[in-house]
């Protein structure tokens, strides 16, 4: 009887007919409801901001070539990485029988790319064996997510909706694959037990048939056909799943890649509407009437979801919400409660929610409900320390940076709310020209007894020296890095290099009102100072602290101011080149030393063997730390945390770093940073160990090894 | 409830003063001006109190002496959040003409409580908020570390020596404020920046009236000498030059 | 023509700061050739009252009217100013602190009288009558005429040294007719720190700094400071990290003290901190930082572990 049925159905399914009809239904269904939602999903992007213009298209496609069909970023975590690097580059591979079997579907042939002759049994070959291999990672992944307490896979944020979404998806996968090579057992087994052609190569598919060649070619036939369809099925339904689940990022990840941020990571985006308003402050006199209150209605920053520009958007649908940008936050590391994964999925709920409401009563619509506040809390926005191992560990190049940022600028420049602290320290800029209060008449006193240029009297002399020497705030005011100055002017004064200073005319660059949010007093300043630079025509600016290269390379630009921009490392990393060091100093040869890379100089600037090729020169004994170059833990100071206290947590960043320090052995901790400096100064003062470990600049190093 | 609150206008505090022995008032040139740190005080504790809608504060105002040189400091009061400010146009003298100059003002219009800073960073005087209560004839307290507002009365803390006062007091009122009466210091948004330039400043003629004090003479500070050391091996020597030196001890 | 003095009493009992007033008064009075003559507000025995007399004051006024016992700004105002064209007073002295503040603004306009406010030595001449006071926050001094026939000076606490002028003052109790609803303030509650020298009033400090590297290691410090007297204060970051009590905080953001010593123990000398204990008469460091910025602010320093020193100190002080 049964055999009979099947018989039937045999019968009928070997109607080509039916078989291409249903097909065709259950393919255009598949097709309406995937345009449905995207459709839906591209008028939400219409409600969201224009971001950066999309252009440097070769430059991207090599970027999508390494990080996303390489999988660089993804082998940052070398083991794990490798198997997902695998199931990725099997998915690549297997897309192409999913065309076929839509093609077969449609038209009712049987493996219908045959004719591309070795070309398809390649790719039949390895989609073959990819089958097996996703598998087998699959089943490692459910084990890892089931069975092991991975802290990156909890958090506040993953909710029971999360551990769901990505236990089906990885459900789905599973069968996907095991219905794909049951497809390809039974199709060889029923050919070879038929005498058929096999078009293809199955070698996983060959040695299955084998183990099960008890079956008859009917029983592989039946395997075959259900097979069939499970698997297309799987895709068609798989393929509509994915816009709704974090597993979106299947059809996101590689364009999210290709559209990925070209800017160097410390650039903060400049706001233009910003710029109007402060040339406007800084000169009333100016022509240009001011825009009205009422037309300018446009907001400041990011309060909601349609504040946000649509490659944040971009971003947060293309999150596949796998953690690694919070596991390596040095605020969330040590308890803090903010998670860049966090801000990501935020959005993506956040706009899930008030999309259609706007998309349907127009985009004024107000719910009395916010990003800001409903979803992401002001206290995760302060811990931020912009140290960009987020966006450097994201392996499609999510940038949850730039989000919190305009989340901050619009607390600061629209509800003029920050931490109290933050706020003096705006003040302190505004009034006196430092984020602390000091005097600009004492920005020499570093100088003391050292013959150091100063630019108004060198320039009133007509003289131009060849660099200008940015002293920084630091180098001003801070007892223990005015000592890091007097040293490398030392080194510049020894090595004969022509500079001068801008001395009491010197001003803070803006850059910690930056990155708390404080644009237009960021602009302020800069636009001073460029201006000031310009009426000395500088052309070189040699600079010590990261944040005042960063600002003066990546951000002044912007403003229109342009100069070369050098940092105090290169200099003496191309001095040592020309063996103007005298190396070999016996007060160096007993010490060992390890590098912190700042972060400002490391992941935002991509400057990571210069210290280390001076350090080697200086001393044999130098240790890494095991969080180190890109992946190095910030000191936390940085995003204007120097400034505040630290958001509730239970550990104090810069104690974590100090002991990453501290288990190198090392006797000294060299540093390039003020910032870096004071935290692991003072984390070494917590931890008692200022007696055995000395804290000291490079340029400190390297005056003590020239004898200065 | 509408509050006034007077500011002064002052060198930035980190400013260097600059002056030759025997100037009567010091160089001016390259200064940063600011709102005097304890007028800002009043300001944001002004601000405070109308944030909360529970105090039915209408306005906050501002009131200031001054030229038309102070204006970038009046507008920077408005773009923190005051609501609209008045300036009477005459140079400031001394306390009891500044302060003649702010009562009659505030005679001309109704405010319930009126904000002052206890002193001043320029002359480091502790005048004006008092005189200004005298002139008007209405309470004033000093010393005021916090403001509450509890159905139309004010609840006020008053700092004395080695502990606090709570007060009640009817409107009108002056409140002399200091330090811990305000949370966090305020910033002017962008927003606030661009809101502060359609908001109105009042300019009124001065009375006339007779500063009773004046300065002629300012003098610099004798410099510290430099550190004396002792050995830390023998402390002694400290106690010895404490007992007959210093005559501390 | 006199000089009055106003002097406010703490539970009945006169401070250090009373007779500064005093000691200041009766010297002005020698050079306007004039007496001193001392109101007293509120319930102070007459022993109390007498000791004014040792200090120069020859009449002393005592009032004790009930409506008078906490501070109303308007209503002492009144009083005060009452008494003073009562007796003909040219010259008022008032203390500079919390109360004078409050009292002497008023007084001024009622008495059309000119304030020398913050004074810190005796008048630098009376004719014209000039006053000298630190102005821009200590930046310069300034030379002050009180163009009034009325002049009201505060002084600044502990800028002018006690000096005795022994003699027997008239004690006088005086009663005022005030109406009992023109006091419109009133204080509901009086919150007070018990025990313990006021650090505002003390004229010696030992203060510590986050150099002492624990709570753990203050009894060497409280030694020293009960050995000499002192009252104990610390710098910020000892009073956020919770080892000393809130209200020993001295900077910009705690307490603003003047004591005759400072004794600085672990203290960088930031200036946060320096700006609440500048005005000290000396300021002694302790450090081991030999680089440490409060030695350049201090008159006598010691480069050394504070926990040997302390102890050295302690010694010292106690073999004399």
């Amino acid at each position: 009887m049964v055999v009979r049925s099947l018989h039937a159905t045999n019968v009928r399914y070997n109607n080509p007919m039916i078989r291409q009809i249903i097909f065709a239904i259950i393919l255009l269904i598949t097709f309406s409801v995937f345009f449905y939602t995207i459709s839906r999903l591209i008028s939400y992007f219409r409600l969201t901001k224009p971001s950066f213009p999309v252009r440097d298209f070769g430059k991207r496609f090599g970027i999508m070539m390494k990080v996303a069909f390489g999988q660089t970023k993804i082998f940052r975590k070398p083991v794990i990485g490798f198997l997902h690097a695998l199931v990725f580059w099997g998915f690549c591979v297997i897309i192409f029988g999913s065309i076929e079997m839509v093609f077969d579907g449609l038209t009712g042939s049987e493996k219908a790319f045959r004719f591309f002759g070795p070309v398809h049994d390649f790719i039949m070959a390895s989609g073959d064996v990819f089958a097996f291999l996703i598998a087998v990672s699959i089943i490692i992944f459910m084990a890892r997510r089931f069975f092991f307490h991975i802290k990156r896979f909890e958090g506040t944020e993953m909710k029971k909706k999360s551990h769901l979404d990505a236990a089906v998806a990885l459900m789905l996968i599973l069968l996907l694959m095991l219905s794909l090579a049951a497809m390809n057992m039974g199709y060889v087994g029923n050919k070879s037990a038929t005498g058929g052609d096999i078009a293809g190569l199955y070698p996983v598919g060959k040695l299955l048939a084998a183990i099960f060649s008890g079956l008859s070619a009917d029983n592989f036939k039946v395997i075959y056909e259900i097979s069939w369809w499970v698997h297309i099925l799987l895709i068609f339904f798989f393929a509509n799943y994915l816009p709704y689940s974090k597993h979106f990022h299947v059809f996101m990840s590689v364009p999210n890649v290709f559209l990925s941020r070209l800017e160097p990571l410390g650039k903060l985006t400049n706001m233009d509407n910003i710029t109007k308003e402060v040339k406007l402050m800084l000169d009333p006199e100016s022509t240009s009437a001011a825009v009205p209150v009422a037309a300018a209605f446009e907001r400041f920053g990011v309060k909601d979801a349609e504040d946000a520009t649509w490659k944040n958007y971009f971003d947060s649908l293309s999150c596949t919400e796998c953690g690694r940008c919070t596991s390596v936050c040095p605020a969330n590391i040590t308890g803090k409660k903010l998670s860049p994964r966090k801000i990501m999925m935020d959005l993506r709920a956040r706009m899930k929610e008030k999309g259609p409401l706007m998309v349907k009563n127009g985009k004024d619509y107000n719910d009395n409900r916010s990003l800001l506040r409903d979803y992401i809390t002001e206290e995760e926005l302060w811990a931020c320390t912009t140290c960009n191992a987020c966006a450097k560990e994201c392996p499609i190049n999510i940038n949850q940076p730039s989000l919190i940022v305009d989340m901050r600028r619009y607390l600061v420049l629209e509800e003029a709310s920050a931490p109290g602290e933050l706020k003096s320290v705006f003040n302190n800029i505004e009034n006196n020209g430092a984020p602390w209060q000091y005097s600009a008449e004492d920005r020499l006193n570093w100088a003391r007894d050292l013959i150091v240029p100063v630019m108004s009297d060198v320039f009133a002399k007509g003289e131009k020296p060849e660099y200008l020497l940015w002293v920084g705030c630091a180098g001003a005011f801070d007892d223990r890095y005015k000592k890091v100055i007097r040293a490398f002017v030392k080194i510049l004064t020894h090595l004969n290099i022509s500079f001068a200073v801008l001395g009491k005319e010197e001003t803070c660059t803006g850059d910690p009102a930056r990155r708390a949010g404080n644009e237009m007093l960021y602009q302020m300043q800069a636009l001073q100072v460029i201006a000031k630079l310009k009426a000395y025509e500088i052309k070189k600016v040699i600079t010590l602290c990261p944040h005042c290269y960063n600002t003066f390379k990546n951000e002044y630009p912007d403003l229109d101011g342009n100069y070369e921009v050098i940092n105090y490392l290169q200099i003496l990393y191309k001095y040592s080149i020309e063996g103007k060091f005298k190396i070999n100093d016996s007060s160096l040869k007993d010490i060992s030393v390890t590098y912190h890379d700042p972060c400002y100089l490391g992941r935002a600037n991509g400057i990571y063997d210069h210290p280390r090729f001076i350090i080697e020169k200086l001393t044999g004994n130098y240790f890494e730390m095991h969080r180190n170059k890109s992946f190095a833990l910030c000191c936390g100071a940085g995003g204007a945390q120097m400034f505040k206290e630290a958001e509730k947590g239970e550990k104090e960043i810069f104690i974590e770093r100090t002991e990453d320090a501290i288990k190198t052995g090392a006797t000294v901790i060299a540093t390039a940073c003020p910032f870096c400096m004071t935290m692991l100064t003072d984390g070494l003062k917590y931890k008692n160990k200022e007696g055995d470990i000395k804290n000291l600049d490079i340029a400190e190093l390297v005056a003590q090894s020239l004898g200065l | 409830m509408k509050i006034l609150v007077c500011i002064s206008n002052v060198p930035d505090t980190t400013t260097k003063i600059k002056f030759s022995e025997g100037d009567a008032t010091i160089d001016t040139t390259g200064l940063q001006w600011v709102i005097n740190p304890w007028d800002e005080l009043s300001l944001t504790c002004a601000l405070e109190l109308k944030d909360d809608p529970a105090n039915g504060i209408k306005s906050v105002t501002v009131a200031h002496v001054g030229t038309v040189s102070s204006e970038p400091t009046i507008r920077k009061a408005l773009a923190i959040g005051a609501d609209d400010a008045i300036r009477i146009n005459a140079e400031s003298s001394d306390a009891y003409f500044v302060a003649a100059q702010l009562a009659e003002a505030i005679r001309k219009e109704q405010f319930d409580v009126i904000l002052c800073g206890i002193e001043s960073s320029d002359f480091n005087n502790s005048a004006v908020g008092g005189m200004i209560s005298e002139f008007l004839n209405i309470p004033s307290v000093s010393a005021v570390s916090e403001i509450k507002i509890e159905k139309g009365i004010l609840v006020i803390t008053r700092e004395i020596d080695g502990g606090k006062e709570i007060i009640t007091a009817p409107v009108p009122l002056v409140a002399i404020v200091q330090k811990g009466i305000a949370r966090e210091p305020r910033i002017a948004a962008m927003r606030g920046i661009m809101l502060a330039r359609t908001k109105q400043i009042k300019i009124l003629e001065p009375i006339d009236v007779e500063p009773l004090t004046q300065i002629t003479v300012l003098e610099k500070p004798v410099p510290r000498s430099a550190c004396k050391f002792i050995d830390a091996e023998d402390p002694s020597k400290l106690i010895d030059l404490l007992c007959n030196e210093a005559k501390v001890i | 023509m006199s000089v009055l003095v106003y002097t406010e009493n703490w539970d009945g009992k006169f401070k250090k700061l009373s007779y500064e007033l005093v000691s200041y008064a009766t010297a002005v009075a020698k050079m306007i050739n004039s007496s001193v003559s001392v109101l007293s507000i509120g319930k102070v025995d007459e022993k109390e009252l007498s000791t004014l007399g040792n200090y120069g004051a020859q009449k002393i006024l005592s009032c004790e009217k009930e409506i008078l016992s906490s501070l109303d700004n308007q209503l002492y105002a009144s009083v005060i100013s009452e008494i003073a064209l009562k007796i003909n007073a040219s010259v008022i002295v008032i203390a500079n602190n919390n109360t004078g503040k409050a009292i002497a603004p008023r007084l001024s306009v009622r008495l059309k009288a000119g304030i020398g406010s913050g004074v810190s030595k005796l008048p630098l001449s009376t004719n014209p009558f000039t006053v000298y006071k630190k102005a821009y926050s200590g930046n310069a001094f300034a030379h002050v005429i009180l163009k009034s026939e009325v002049k009201i000076i505060t002084l600044a606490q502990n800028s002018f040294d006690l000096t005795e002028t022994p003699n027997i003052a008239s004690i006088e109790k005086i009663d005022i007719d005030i109406n009992s609803s023109a006091a419109k303030t009133k204080v509901q509650e009086v919150l007070r720190q018990t025990g313990r020298i006021l650090l505002t009033d003390a004229d010696i400090v030992v203060s510590g700094g986050r150099g002492m590297k624990s709570p753990d290691n203050w009894p060497p410090l409280l030694e020293l400071a009960e050995t000499l007297g002192a009252a104990t204060a610390c710098s910020r970051p000892v009073s956020d990290e919770g080892w000393r009590p809130h209200e020993e905080h001295t900077g910009q953001t705690g307490k603003i003290i003047a004591p005759n010593l400072y004794i600085a123990v672990g203290i960088s000398g930031a200036t946060q901190h320096l700006a609440g204990v500048s005005a000290s008469k000396y300021i002694v460091a302790i450090n081991i930082d030999k680089d440490a910025p409060i030695f350049e602010v201090a008159q006598y320093g010691i480069i050394g572990d504070a926990m040997k020193v302390l102890p050295k100190l302690v010694t010292a002080l106690k073999n004399r």
